[in-house]
């Protein structure tokens, strides 16, 4: 389609003359378009013969797009593909036209016959298109030490107004970057590390960060070393490109965490995680507690990680947090207005952390693990705690988790909802604590004993 | 009459010179080789000439938009004039003041000035210089019968009687201001007229005589050189040109315009005196008449062979330092 | 040694000063001297109207110290000559406001001389003027029109803060070869502090830490230096580290010293009692948004007084002006 004016933008096929396979010369009419209510005739640009018609009459397409083709002999292939490749490859700067220097990333100004056509390419933090939730601003200092850092800025939580990113932000984030764990495959992990003692691993589940062991972690630090890993994609995590983000990738970057077999605590998608470990790297387990866990995702919890994604992109991290909490927490918890008020703050601290890129990953890997591990828990030889939660609406089968390990003990909350572990911090830990003690006398035991 | 022959011959030289200068822009702008706005002194070679002939390089004019024949009388190099309206880097101004603010301060010119008015408080200044370090010299000032209306005359005039400075304030009335009579602008009869509002002493010259404008000129300036305060000089000229190169000039009768140029010319009027009090031949005019020609033919060939300045150059001389 | 001195008696100072060690400088203006004949038995001088200029006279004599008519346009022209041809002149324009009736003499001949002249000639020249706001003065007496001379090549503008700094810019100013525009702020005109004694220059073109911090930078220059002080040691008590630059001179500007402290602080407050428009403030906006785009932490905020003419009413008159209080909230609003 032929830009026949500055304000251009599209155009409509009116009239093909010619039929497929006529010969046509150049300058002979072979088009007819309409642009801006006036029809114009369009000339053959070159002799030969009318091969192809890509845009039907009537249909309206954008400037640039392709037409319909005419090659140089009756009967050579034309590949459209290839055209289109060559058409979108970057421009090279016209001879002799002004030339304008472009810095990285901003505006990419070119020249062609002598008007100056600007072509944007959305440099970081630029406007988003509608229904996207706008990112915090970046505040330009912030922008210039994130490129020497080499970080992404948007992935930096902002302390200024509105969530805007500021260059201490950015060093901050820079700080906290340096004690990332690797853990194979060039991503690195945040490892919150705390206390003294045996290892335990803390695995988070969909969407949430280690905050969501809150209640737990200051017990624990008291005997062990606790490892709160967020996994890919939170906080300050790596967040590599993929469509999925597998459970059993979430259990292998855990399994490279600390040295030693671990106590292992998962919540929900993360139990799935710790499932996981537990199957395919025994050596790395020392005790498995799964907090509301699943092994076949109901389909309400599959519909709610869709519609988690979807608020992420579109709802602030406030709006996201209101829509969650009736599904985490039971009604008797939430009849508190000061509970209540304050968990939301809590909860949408903690979405904040988790882009919607990382939530639809992260949901595609649950729906992919859902059902694969229904057959092999029996296989789980390691000490396993089940705590599951009377109110809970997105993992009501984590009960039946417990049937199908052999020798797992469970727990019971009635009335709790699916965030057990906030929602009843004392029985939850009472228990754990319980758990991870017999679980290191047991091995202490089997030690003596095997001398 | 004090002026021995070379005297008058030096006269002549630098009346002829202003002439054929203007003259020569004026084939240079039809040439298109002399861009901006310029304006022609032709036919008021008499007054800047009668005038500067009784000052040295140390005493200073301030001049108008007006202002080739001022530079030429005070003895401003030629060429270098030439090659400044060329746009030369060789230029009195290096290529950066043009025709309206060609200048040379080490002749004591004070520059063209594009403001009306805007060169009598500059000479206002330059009098007072002298009278305050105690030297014995004086500024001229420049000026036309419209600048006569601006406030910087009225200030000025004022300051200079006030303080006795050793100030001469010229006006060439030329009979008109832009395109507008003179009569229309000036509501009194004579602009020696002014002179009583500012207690200063008056006189008025025939600015197409030489002699006339030379006698009345020399007074004033005597007694500026003696510490006797200000003198405003009217003389009465006429402009054979158009306000500027390239006026059509409906606003003047056309006869008025030949009966001046025929009959009033001052070079002419120089010529006859001169040769009839048998001090000059007309044979020895031509020969000056030759070598001015000439001088102006070198000038502009030399000009067009002179480097024009480099763009780099517009950031220069802004400040001494900055 | 240093003594206290007013900001007036500082510039007296510097005035005898350079007259002292250059007998080219002369100080013209109205009433300068003020009462035209010192023959007159029984009469003192006034020294100017605000009595700056008192006792010059009767050390330099009336050749040096000159009374001209209340004539700006005159006064200013004739010392642009002056300046051309031989002398160092002081011309005191009264009050700023008065440019309107006096331009033509700085914007086309002092600004323009040198240039058009091609290098071929100096005008060092130094126009002292009194502006701004805080005397009840009302619109034709209260104006900051420094802007107005900084947006003209050739003219250099100077801006004292104090005392002290009033007595080494103006000898720098009046020994510059330059013409300069050097305000008097009336800000500042009651300021009393130590003022060494003797002769000394501040070089002009070179801004001041006048304070150091490292969360915002407070830019302020003639008597808003002691606004961004004040709001400076408030933002302190809220633990906020700010650093206050006096600029000094407006042009020459002291860009780099404006771009450091952003740099080090990535947050810019400028303070300036003139009105908006195409203000000093909005310049150095301008100038941090573009050479100084990558250390903004915050937007840029001018505090500068409104876009009306100055007020009589003493009320109206600090509603114009631009206070300390209004400082704290352009920094509360950047973050």
């Amino acid at each position: 389609m032929p830009r026949l004016g500055m304000t251009m933008e599209e155009g409509t096929v009116v009239r093909w003359p010619l039929s497929v396979g006529d010969p046509v010369q150049k300058g002979a009419l072979v088009l007819v378009i309409e642009s801006e209510k006036n029809e114009v005739d369009i000339e053959a640009p070159a002799s030969g013969f009318f091969r192809h018609v890509y845009i039907q009459e009537g249909e309206t397409v954008p400037c640039g797009a392709l037409l319909g083709a005419i090659t140089e002999t009756a009967d050579e292939p034309f590949d459209a593909g290839a055209f289109h490749a060559a058409e979108h490859r970057p421009e090279e700067a016209a001879g002799g036209g002004l030339q304008v220097k472009t810095a990285g990333g901003g505006l990419q100004v070119k020249t062609a016959g002598g008007g100056l056509q600007v072509k944007s390419a959305p440099a970081p933090g630029a406007p988003r298109p509608a229904g996207e939730r706008a990112e915090p601003p970046v505040a330009p200092a912030a922008r210039a030490a994130a490129r020497k850092l080499a970080i992404d800025p948007r992935r930096v939580p902002g302390t200024g107004p509105g969530g805007r990113v500021t260059k201490q932000d950015v060093e901050a984030f820079a700080v906290a970057r340096e004690a990332l764990l690797p853990v194979g495959g060039g991503v690195s992990l945040e490892v919150l590390a705390e206390g003294e003692g045996d290892p335990v691993l803390l695995l988070p589940g969909l969407g949430t960060d280690v905050s969501s062991f809150a209640r737990q972690t200051p017990m624990l630090v008291e005997r062990f070393r606790v490892h709160g890993v967020n996994p890919r994609g939170v906080g300050l995590s790596d967040a590599p490109e993929a469509e999925v983000y597998e459970v059993a990738q979430t259990a292998a970057d855990a399994s490279r965490v600390c040295e030693g077999p671990a106590h292992v605590i998962g919540a929900s998608l993360g139990a799935a995680a710790a499932i996981e470990l537990a199957l395919a790297h025994p050596d790395a387990v020392r005790s498995l507690t799964l907090i509301t866990p699943f092994v076949l995702a109901t389909p309400r919890l599959l519909a709610l990680g869709d519609g988690w994604r979807r608020l992420a992109t579109e709802a602030s991290p406030e709006a996201l947090a209101a829509g969650l909490l009736p599904w985490f927490f039971s009604s008797a918890f939430l009849a508190d207005e000061a509970v209540r008020s304050r968990t939301l703050r809590g909860l949408a601290r903690t979405v904040s952390r988790v882009p919607a890129p990382t939530i639809g990953r992260m949901a595609a890997g649950l729906t992919r693990w859902s059902g694969s591990r229904s057959l092999d828990l029996g296989r789980i030889t390691t000490p396993t705690l089940v705590i599951a939660a009377g109110e809970d609406l997105l993992t009501p089968a984590a009960e039946q988790v417990a049937e199908a390990i052999p020798g797992a003990k469970r727990l019971v909350v009635e009335g709790a909802g699916h965030a057990v572990a906030l929602e009843a911090p004392d029985a939850v830990n009472e228990a754990i604590a319980a758990h991870l003690a017999e679980s290191t006398r047991g091995r202490a035991r089997s030690a003596f004993e095997s001398t | 009459m004090d002026l021995s022959r070379d005297d008058l011959l030096g006269v002549y030289r630098r009346m002829r010179t202003i002439r054929a200068f203007e003259e020569k822009l004026q084939e240079l702008v039809a040439a298109g080789k002399v861009g901006g706005f310029m304006h022609l002194y032709v036919g008021e070679e008499a007054v800047a000439v009668g005038v500067c002939t009784h000052l040295g390089d140390a005493d200073y004019v301030g001049s108008t938009h007006r202002g080739h024949g001022h530079c030429i009388a005070k003895g401003v190099d030629v060429k270098a004039m030439i090659a400044e309206l060329l746009a030369r880097r060789t230029g009195t101004n290096r290529g950066k003041g043009g025709s309206m603010h060609i200048a040379d301060v080490d002749k004591g010119m004070l520059g063209a000035n594009g403001i009306v008015g805007g060169g009598i408080p500059l000479v206002t200044g330059a009098a007072l210089s002298a009278q305050v370090l105690g030297k014995p010299n004086v500024a001229v000032g420049f000026f036309g019968d419209g600048a006569t209306n601006q406030g910087q005359f009225h200030e000025s005039l004022t300051m200079a009687s006030n303080w006795g400075l050793p100030a001469v304030y010229v006006c060439e009335n030329n009979g008109f201001g832009e395109f507008t009579p003179t009569e229309f602008a000036v509501p009194v009869k004579d602009i020696a007229d002014r002179a009583a509002a500012y207690g200063m002493r008056a006189e008025i010259a025939d600015g197409m005589d030489f002699f006339d404008v030379y006698e009345k000129a020399g007074r004033a300036i005597e007694l500026a050189r003696r510490g006797e305060g200000p003198t405003l000089l009217e003389c009465k000229t006429y402009r054979f040109a158009g306000h500027y190169v390239g006026d059509p000039t409906p606003y003047r009768n056309k006869e008025e315009v030949e009966d001046w140029i025929q009959n009033r010319d001052p070079l002419d009027l120089f010529e006859s005196k001169a040769t009839e009090a048998g001090v000059l031949a007309a044979d020895d005019l031509r020969t000056v008449d030759g070598e001015v020609d000439q001088l102006l033919r070198e000038a502009v060939a030399e000009a067009e062979q002179a480097p024009k300045p480099e763009p780099a150059d517009v950031l220069t001389d802004v400040y001494v330092r900055y | 040694m240093a003594r206290q001195l007013h900001t007036g008696g500082a510039i007296n100072e510097a005035i005898a000063i350079a007259m002292r060690s250059d007998p080219s400088v002369i100080l013209m203006g109205e009433d300068v001297a003020g009462g035209g004949d010192r023959s007159k038995e029984g009469t003192e001088e006034m020294g100017g109207v605000l009595g700056t200029t008192r006792g010059l006279v009767g050390e330099f004599g009336m050749n040096r110290v000159r009374d001209t008519p209340i004539a700006e346009m005159g006064l200013l022209g004739t010392a642009v000559g002056a300046a051309a041809t031989g002398l160092r002149p002081i011309a005191e324009l009264m009050f700023m406001d008065f440019l309107g009736t006096c331009l033509d003499p700085l914007l086309n001949q002092a600004a323009k001389l040198r240039y058009m002249f091609g290098g071929k000639a100096k005008v060092p020249l130094t126009v002292r003027t009194v502006s701004g706001a805080g005397m009840q003065a009302a619109a034709q007496h209260s104006q900051s029109l420094y802007w107005m001379t900084t947006g003209i090549p050739g003219l250099k503008t100077v801006i004292p803060s104090s005392p002290s700094e009033a007595k080494g810019l103006l000898l720098a100013s009046i020994r510059d070869d330059d013409p300069v525009i050097f305000c008097e702020a009336k800000g500042i005109l009651n300021q009393v502090e130590d003022v060494p004694e003797g002769d000394y220059e501040i070089p002009l073109g070179e801004a001041r830490v006048v304070r150091e911090g490292s969360d915002v930078s407070l830019v302020g220059f003639g008597a808003t230096v002691r606004v961004a002080l004040e709001a400076a040691a408030a933002l302190a008590g809220a633990g906020t580290s700010a650093e206050v630059l006096d600029l000094r001179s407006l042009s020459p500007l002291d860009e780099e010293a404006v771009l450091g402290s952003l740099e080090k602080t990535g947050r810019m407050v400028i303070v300036d009692e003139s009105t908006p428009r195409c203000s000093v403030a909005r310049d150095i906006a301008a100038l941090c948004v573009d050479r100084g785009f990558d250390f903004l932490n915050a937007p840029v905020k001018c505090v500068t007084a409104p876009h009306t003419p100055v007020p009589f009413s003493g009320v109206l008159e600090q509603a114009f002006l631009p206070s300390a209080q209004d400082v704290l909230d352009a920094v509360g609003e950047m973050g």
